[in-house]
C-alpha cells in the first residue's frame, strides 16, 4: 500500500461522511414529518405513510438504490449516483426514524398536551414549545442508534460507482493482490466516525441534564 | 386536535402490496429502453462504463483510472469528435446499465457468450480470453487437468467462466474424475484470496487476468493449463445499436492498424494478439 493509496481510502472517508451527513440532515426531518402525519392521523396521509414506512422497512438499500438508479432515467429523470445514493439512504433511513419520532409521540403525556391547548397555544406553537423538545430528547438513542446503522450501510452504495472507504478499499486490494492491508485501514476509519456521533448525542444528553438541573 | 391510537386497517396491507407490485412494475414497463443512436449520442456525448477492480484492463491506481481499456478510452478520446464521458462503477451494474440504456457502452472485458448475445451486441474482441485456471504455488496436488477431480474451485458468480464450467467438467470426466465443489464469489479479488488462504483449490478465470495476476504474486499463486476453447472478451453495447457498434469497431480497426492496439496489449497483458477475429460468434 502506498500514500496514494492511502490518501485514496481517505477521500473515500470523505464520501462516507458526506453521503451519511446527507442522509440523516434530510432523512431525520423528513422522519419527524412521516411520524407527525401518521400521530396526528391526517385523513388518507397517515394510510399512507404506514404503507410506505411498510415497503421501505422490507426493501434492501442496494435493491432500492439499484432500482432508482436504473429505472429513474427510463422515465425521463436523470440521476448522477451521489443523488441517487443520497436519495436511496434518505428514502431507507426516513422509514425508520419515522419509527423512532412515532414511538416519542406516542408516549408523550397527553394531559400537557391538553393543558397547552387550555392556555390558547396554538398548534405550531404547541408542538414547538412542548412537544418537539421532550420528543427530541427520547428519540435521541433510537435516532443515533439508527445513524451509526447508516453510515455502515454506505459501502452498499458502491455498487452504482460511489467510492466510500469500503470501495477504495476493494480498488486498492484488486490493484495489489494484497486485500488485508487496506482493509484494515478501512476499518479504523469507521470507529472515530461513529465515535463522533456517539460524542454528539452524549453532549446533548449531559446539556439537558444540566439544563433541566437549573 | 387530539391524538388517535392508530388501528389496524386491512386495507392498508392489501394497498402496501398492491404499490410494492407497482413499484415491482415499473421498471418492467419501460424495460423497452431504447438505445441512444449516434446522433444522439454526438449531441450529448458517449456515456461509457467501466470497472474498477479488474486488472489489467480496469483499475485504479493511487486513485487514478488505469489499465488497457482506460488508455483506449484515452484515445477515443481523440478519435471521437464528440465528448467521452466515463462512469467507473463494480461489475454488478454494468450490463444491467447498458441493456436499459443508462449507459451506451461498457468499455471493458466482456466474455462474449450467447446468453449475453441476446440482450448484448459486442464490437471486436479486444484480447484472448480463454480459461485458465490458478493454484497455490506450494499445492503439489495439482499438476495438470486431471488432479482438479474432486476440488474446489473458485469463480466469479454471473461470469462467462462460470457458464463454461461444465467444459471443465466434461474433459474430467473423460479422465473418470468430475468438477468437485463451485463456489461463487461477486468479484475476483476475494476468489484469490479464499484460494491463498485455502478455502479453495484453484480459481478459473482468463488467461490475460490469471497471467498478471501470478506475475505480481509469483510466491503465492502458479498459472496451470486452459481449461475451456476459444474465448474471447469484447466491449458491449445494447442489442441492436448497431451505429455505435460499427463505430467502436472502426476505432477498434483504427487502433490495429497503426500498432497502437498491439502496444497497448504487449504493455498491460505482457503479449499481443495478433490473430484475434474482427468478429466472434459464441459456441457457449
Amino acid at each position: 500500500m502506498s500514500w496514494g493509496d492511502l490518501l485514496a481510502i481517505l477521500q473515500g472517508a470523505v464520501v462516507t461522511v458526506t453521503l451519511s451527513f446527507a442522509g440523516i440532515l434530510i432523512g431525520s426531518p423528513v422522519g419527524l414529518a412521516l411520524a407527525v402525519l401518521r400521530w396526528a392521523d391526517v385523513p388518507i396521509a397517515a394510510r399512507m405513510v404506514a404503507v410506505y414506512v411498510s415497503i421501505l422497512r422490507a426493501t434492501p438499500l442496494v435493491t432500492l438504490l439499484l432500482l432508482l438508479f436504473f429505472a429513474l432515467p427510463n422515465i425521463g429523470i436523470a440521476i448522477d449516483p451521489i443523488s441517487a445514493a443520497i436519495l436511496a439512504l434518505v428514502m431507507n433511513t426516513a422509514a425508520f426514524n419515522c419509527e423512532v419520532w412515532r414511538a416519542a409521540l406516542m408516549n408523550f403525556p397527553k394531559d400537557q398536551y391538553e393543558a397547552a391547548q387550555s392556555v390558547g397555544m396554538n398548534a405550531t406553537l404547541r408542538f414547538r414549545r412542548i412537544v418537539l423538545p421532550q420528543i427530541v430528547r427520547a428519540s435521541l438513542p433510537g435516532l443515533v442508534n439508527e445513524m451509526s446503522l447508516l453510515i455502515k450501510v454506505t459501502p452498499a452504495l458502491a455498487v452504482v460507482g460511489v467510492v466510500d472507504i469500503t470501495r477504495a478499499a476493494v480498488r486498492i486490494g484488486a490493484q495489489t493482490y494484497d486485500p488485508l492491508p487496506p482493509f484494515f485501514v478501512a476499518l479504523a476509519l469507521y470507529a472515530p466516525i461513529v465515535f463522533v456521533l456517539v460524542s454528539l448525542q452524549r453532549w446533548i444528553e449531559r446539556r439537558q441534564l444540566r439544563a433541566e438541573a437549573a | 386536535m387530539t391524538t388517535v391510537p392508530m388501528t389496524r386497517n386491512p386495507l392498508s396491507r392489501r394497498l402496501a402490496l398492491g404499490m410494492a407490485a407497482a413499484l415491482l412494475a415499473v421498471p418492467a414497463l419501460f424495460s423497452g429502453a431504447q438505445a441512444a443512436g449516434m446522433d444522439e449520442i454526438k449531441k450529448r456525448g458517449l456515456i461509457v462504463a467501466t470497472e474498477d477492480d479488474f486488472r489489467p484492463f480496469e483499475f485504479v491506481k493511487d486513485g487514478k483510472a488505469t489499465g488497457f481499456d482506460n488508455e483506449m478510452i484515452d484515445d477515443l478520446r481523440k478519435y471521437a469528435s464528440f465528448q467521452v464521458n466515463q462512469q467507473i462503477l463494480p461489475w454488478t451494474g454494468i450490463l444491467a446499465g447498458v441493456s436499459t440504456g443508462k449507459y451506451d457502452a461498457a468499455i471493458t472485458a466482456v466474455i462474449i457468450t450467447k446468453e449475453r448475445l441476446a440482450s448484448l451486441d459486442f464490437t471486436s474482441p479486444i484480447a484472448d480470453a480463454t480459461h485458465f485456471y490458478v493454484k497455490r504455488k506450494d499445492d503439489k496436488s495439482i499438476s495438470s487437468i486431471k488432479d482438479l477431480n474432486g476440488k474446489t474451485v473458485g469463480v466469479q458468480a454471473g461470469s462467462a467462466l462460470l457458464a463454461r464450467l461444465p467444459e471443465l467438467g466434461a474433459m474430467l470426466e473423460k479422465e473418470g474424475g468430475k468438477l468437485g465443489k463451485v463456489v461463487e464469489y461477486t468479484s475476483y479479488p476475494e476468489a484469490y484470496q479464499d484460494l491463498a488462504l485455502g478455502r479453495v483449490d484453484y480459481v478459473v478465470n482468463t488467461v490475460v487476468n490469471l497471467q498478471t495476476m501470478v506475475a505480481e504474486k509469483p510466491g503465492v499463486f502458479e498459472l496451470g493449463q486452459a481449461v475451456s476453447g476459444k474465448s474471447y472478451p469484447a466491449w458491449a453495447v445494447a442489442k441492436g445499436n448497431t451505429e455505435l457498434l460499427s463505430f467502436l469497431n472502426g476505432f477498434i480497426a483504427k487502433e490495429k492498424e497503426t500498432g497502437r492496439f498491439a502496444e497497448l496489449q504487449k504493455k498491460w497483458f505482457g503479449e499481443a494478439f495478433p490473430n484475434l477475429p474482427a468478429k466472434w460468434d459464441p459456441e457457449f
